[in-house]
């Protein structure tokens, strides 16, 4: 065995390291004095002077917390010396994250002293969309929202033009923890206008795997013998526990992985077997495997005369379609063998056997039917709720918290286009079969710039969410927010999308603030909480503290205007005394107390006292905690006595209201939807000469937009580059690190080449999350390509996802 | 007293560099691409679209070795490269002239310039931080998502990573070369 790569080695070879040495760059920013270096050159004494502090051995405090580097919220432990975070590690006591720290949780550190971090509130002095605004202090900032500027429209303002109208206000959130605070203030304000990152995420596997098995489940791939991981890259796009479990046992020893996907990744590297597949043709394979199974009568007979409903019909759909791995050989470029021997490998060893259902964003307009066809094979096996199958796993209760939800006459209802006269069996809404709670983001996006709207949509509140780098078509984001009369920003970073925020409100990073506690459910379930390392630095706030002040601010204001326009409330007042009425639309009420009290106390009701202070102190807890939790080697903690284990919940039982895994469903068809899973041609690969289609995903290193900015992780990953095959480059004359110009119908976005095998000849990747514009972004600002910018606003047809791999583009070399 | 050292499972490898971001964190390691006390060599597959060798691309985390017979102190003329009391290769920086010669000595690479103190710096298996406090793991094997890597003492047999030399087949790097590493590549 001589694997031996050293160091100059890794260097010359690696694509984030042949940029040698630190770009230099001397951006001095609008939102800092301090400017770009390895140093900060920090106004607080409670910032580091240096990137990097190095730890000591003196005193120190230990804060149990989760990290917020991206959406698993994985287990952390800061050690704080001196009021100055020095390092993230580990919490060995949560089952979810098992005792691991990624790259970006390790450099989480990184996102609180960010010198380009939002620091005090703002308010708008220039052009919208130039990034140019004012300090201003809190109540100043509350003050525009409510009655605006010269420059800006407030609340009020807007609302009495309206009639109290209060869908005339747009909410919108990123995932987190504290995406529940927001969407109280969302339910407080009485809204219908609700978008979050689903339709942009994961609406299309969660629903696919929703309405045919009643629920998302999670895989247990520590017990797994046989893994398909297609469109999934855990090896990159780190899940916990997924990732941790996923690649100890593979490469002959003890599970077999078959990795599909158009790209050698990270992931191909680590399988047993590795499918170059033809883009957006997965469902296709699902239906060839499906197809063997029952010519073969593979299946696991017992489990399906249990818990299926419309099978036959199902059977009969993919055997009279002829869905043949030689079809779909033509179909995806795999070979029948290997789906023929895929098929018979996975139910071998089904019920431990997973086809992984994957969390990544709709990438084809098939996606939703994807995603039923693989709940359906893996369920054939009879791997459902199963140990080393697909899991439910059981969840902590956690005590209940009172919002607030008035009820507005005035106040549309969600602003979504209905059809006047939908055909039989055609969809109800323009945009999509399907409204779902997160709500269509390009559709409405996309029908507010043709004034196709039920109503007017003056403005809109934007929490922790980046539209202008999160959706496909930059430029048409840009539109809406120039439209928009008010735009309210809660984020922590100027991102391309604050720098189009009338008003800007500055929130503390995860590590300076306590969020709403959480319960995970799983094989191994558990309670854990985000407690605050440090106070807020600068002038910043957690989004429950923002919105306390905010909504003591606007709230009687906008009650009278209510009390103008609303009849039921006109009403109520005849006969009721107006502080009993006021009540019932008091906007302060949700953010009442401190995160930490409400936490307490929603831990202490269920569990009692106790539990709440060990949840505190330890950030994690479980009934029987003491008694299941130890350490059984230096890599590996126990959590729950096998026995204990929630592998089965259910004794394999689906959760659908039927309590059967659903193959036929008719109310789809009703909807417009195909009722099962079907191929049509419409879902072909096809590029034409010239062009490529153009793949976008992520790596381990950074997440999304989100960290573009982080100096840490900017080191490991200077930029994002353009994967191109290797031969096509040759032809093309273009060499590693030439500079690319990427376009489409879109727009276009230029970075730099990476010519390799690992990739079609075609098709093109890169990562998602670079590119931004906003020149307040030391790190960020114009650092490699925007996938949004070239990306076509393709809307998948059933819940109106943004259907991200159906752009086909061109490239030049500049 | 002990004898550290640390064995590496480097097929559970993901190349998702949590350790070098965790190592450079944990002992206030400079920022930039060269300026790394670890890292993961990652190889690009052999052959052509579709038909790429997996085998070929291995990641294989590594650092300093912590060399039994350690070229780079033999060739250090000011005793600046030093065995501590645990037999870990440390550099004492304010001994260092920054000549270089343990840079080139060291066959794996594993020496950098620190430019804030202009000395040669390396892998000290966190000693003067973690072990300092006395924590029984470095900052990469801790922070690791899948596990690769196991440290501890050799000279105790009881240890983990003992048990695991005495039951799992192990190679070393450039063991030809007679540097005796204290760092094993489980197979």
């Amino acid at each position: 065995m001589s694997v031996e790569v050293s160091r100059r080695k890794f260097l010359q070879g690696s694509v984030a390291l042949s940029v040698a040495g630190a770009s230099a760059i001397s951006a001095t920013n609008l939102f800092s004095s301090e400017h770009a270096s390895n140093k900060h050159q920090p106004t607080d004494s409670r910032i580091p002077s240096t990137i990097t502090t190095k730890t000591g051995t003196g005193e120190a405090v230990e804060v149990a917390t989760l990290c917020e580097m991206c959406v698993n919220k994985c287990a952390a432990l800061a050690r704080v010396e001196n009021g100055v975070i020095t390092k993230l590690n580990p919490n060995p006591m949560f089952p979810k994250s098992k005792n691991m720290l990624c790259p970006r949780g390790n450099a989480g550190i990184q996102a609180a002293y960010d010198p380009d971090r939002l620091k005090y509130p703002m308010i708008r002095t220039g052009e919208k969309g130039k990034g140019q605004f004012k300090r201003v202090t809190w109540d100043e900032a509350y003050d525009a929202i409510l009655n605006g500027t010269d420059k800006f429209p407030g609340l009020a303002k807007i609302l009495e033009e309206e009639k109290d109208n209060r869908s005339s206000m747009l909410f919108c959130a990123g995932e987190g923890m504290a995406e529940h605070t927001f969407k109280q203030f969302y339910q407080a304000f009485g809204s219908s206008n609700w978008l979050n990152h689903a339709s942009l995420c994961l609406q299309t596997v969660v629903s696919g795997y929703g309405v045919t098995l009643g629920g998302y489940p999670q895989s247990d791939l520590d017990n797994a013998e046989y893994i398909i991981m297609a469109g999934a890259n855990r090896a990159e796009a780190i899940v916990t526990p997924d990732t941790m479990d996923c690649f100890k046992r593979t490469k002959g020893r003890g599970a077999k992985l078959v990795c599909v996907d158009p790209r050698f990744t990270n992931t191909a590297a680590k399988a047993d077997k590795w499918l170059a597949i033809k883009p957006g043709t997965d469902l296709a394979f699902v239906l060839a495997l499906t197809y063997v199974v029952f010519t073969e009568e593979l299946y696991n007979k017992k489990y399906v005369a249990n818990y299926f409903n419309g099978l036959e019909d199902y059977k009969n759909s993919v055997i009279t379609n002829k869905y043949t791995p030689e079809w779909a050989e033509k179909i995806t470029g795999i070979k029948a063998k290997d789906i023929y021997t895929i098929a018979r490998e996975f139910m071998m060893h089904a019920p431990k056997a997973i086809y992984y259902p994957g969390r990544r964003s709709t990438f084809a307009t098939n996606d939703f039917q994807l995603r039923r066809a693989q709940a359906i094979f893996q369920a054939l096996g009879g791997g459902i709720d199963t140990k080393g199958g697909l899991i439910f796993g059981k969840k902590l209760k956690l005590g209940k918290h009172e919002g607030l939800e008035p009820l507005y006459a005035r106040a549309e209802a969600r602003a979504v286009s209905k059809k006047d006269h939908p055909k039989k069996g055609e969809s109800g809404y323009d945009d999509c079969a399907i409204v779902s709670g997160g709500g269509s983001w390009i559709a409405w996006r996309n029908r507010y710039l043709e004034d196709r709207m039920p109503y007017k949509v003056r403005g809109m509140f934007c929490y922790k969410h980046n539209p202008m780098m999160n959706m496909p078509n930059t430029k048409k984001t840009a539109q809406m927010l120039k439209k928009m009369d008010l735009v309210v920003t809660i984020d922590t970073m100027p991102s391309d999308t604050v720098m189009y925020a009338d008003v800007v409100l500055p929130e503390c990073t995860y590590l300076e603030r306590t969020d709403p506690v959480k319960t995970f459910g799983g094989v191994e379930p558990s309670i854990a909480v985000r407690n605050k390392v440090i106070d807020p630095l600068f002038e910043t706030k957690p989004v429950r503290d923002i919105l306390r002040g905010l909504t003591e601010k606007i709230s009687k204001p906008l009650f009278e205007i209510t009390k103008k326009y609303d009849e039921d409330v006109q009403d109520e007042l005849e006969d009721s005394d107006e502080a009993e009425v006021y009540a019932e639309f008091d906007l302060t009420l949700p953010f009442e107390g401190t995160q930490e009290e409400v936490n307490h106390h929603m831990v202490a009701s269920v569990y009692g006292e106790e539990a709440a202070h060990k949840l505190h102190k330890d950030g994690v807890f479980y009934p029987d905690m003491d008694k299941f939790y130890k350490k059984i080697g230096a890599n590996e903690h126990q959590y729950y006595p096998e026995k204990e284990k929630a592998y089965s919940v259910r004794g394999g039982k689906p959760k659908t209201p039927s309590g059967k895994v659903e193959c036929n469903i008719a109310n789809l068809a009703s909807k417009g939807v195909d009722p099962m899973p079907v191929w049509k041609d419409e879902y072909n690969f096809k590029v034409e000469e010239g062009k490529f289609r153009l793949l976008t995903g992520r790596h381990a290193q950074f997440t999304q937009s989100g960290t573009s900015n982080n100096s840490m992780l900017h080191d490991l990953i200077m930029t994002n580059f353009i994967w191109i095959n290797q031969r096509v480059a040759d032809k093309k004359g273009i060499k590693f690190g030439d500079m690319i110009e990427v376009s489409s119908k879109t727009g276009s976005t230029r970075l730099k080449a990476y010519p390799t095998e690992k990739i079609g000849p075609d098709t093109l990747f890169f990562i998602h999350g670079f590119g931004e514009e906003s020149s307040e972004l030391t790190w960020a600002y114009k650092n490699g390509g925007n996938d949004n910018a070239v990306i076509e606003d393709v809307v998948e047809p059933v819940y109106g996802a943004a259907a991200m791999h159906e752009t086909n583009v061109e490239i030049r070399k500049v | 007293m002990a004898r550290y050292g640390m064995a590496l499972d480097y097929k559970n490898c993901i190349n998702c560099k949590a350790c070098e971001v965790a190592c450079k964190e944990e002992n206030g390691v400079e920022l930039g691409a060269e300026k790394h006390r670890i890292w993961v060599g990652a190889n690009n597959p052999d052959g052509q679209w579709p038909l790429l060798d997996i085998a070929s691309a291995a990641f294989l985390p590594s650092q300093c070795q912590h060399c039994d017979d350690a070229p780079c102190q033999e060739v250090c003329p000011t005793h600046a490269t030093y065995y501590d009391e645990n037999n870990v290769v440390r550099v004492d920086a304010d001994k260092c002239i920054l000549c270089s010669y343990c840079m080139n000595a060291c066959p794996y690479d594993a020496r950098y310039v620190d430019d804030r103190t202009m000395t040669v710096d390396k892998c000290t298996f966190c000693s003067d931080t973690r072990l300092a406090r006395g924590e029984t793991t470095t900052a990469c094997q801790n922070t690791c998502p899948t596990k690769v890597r196991t440290f501890g003492d050799l000279d105790d047999p009881e240890s983990e990573i003992s048990e695991l030399l005495r039951t799992r087949e192990h190679f070393s790097l450039k063991s030809h070369l007679g540097t005796n590493p204290k760092l094993f590549y489980l197979t």
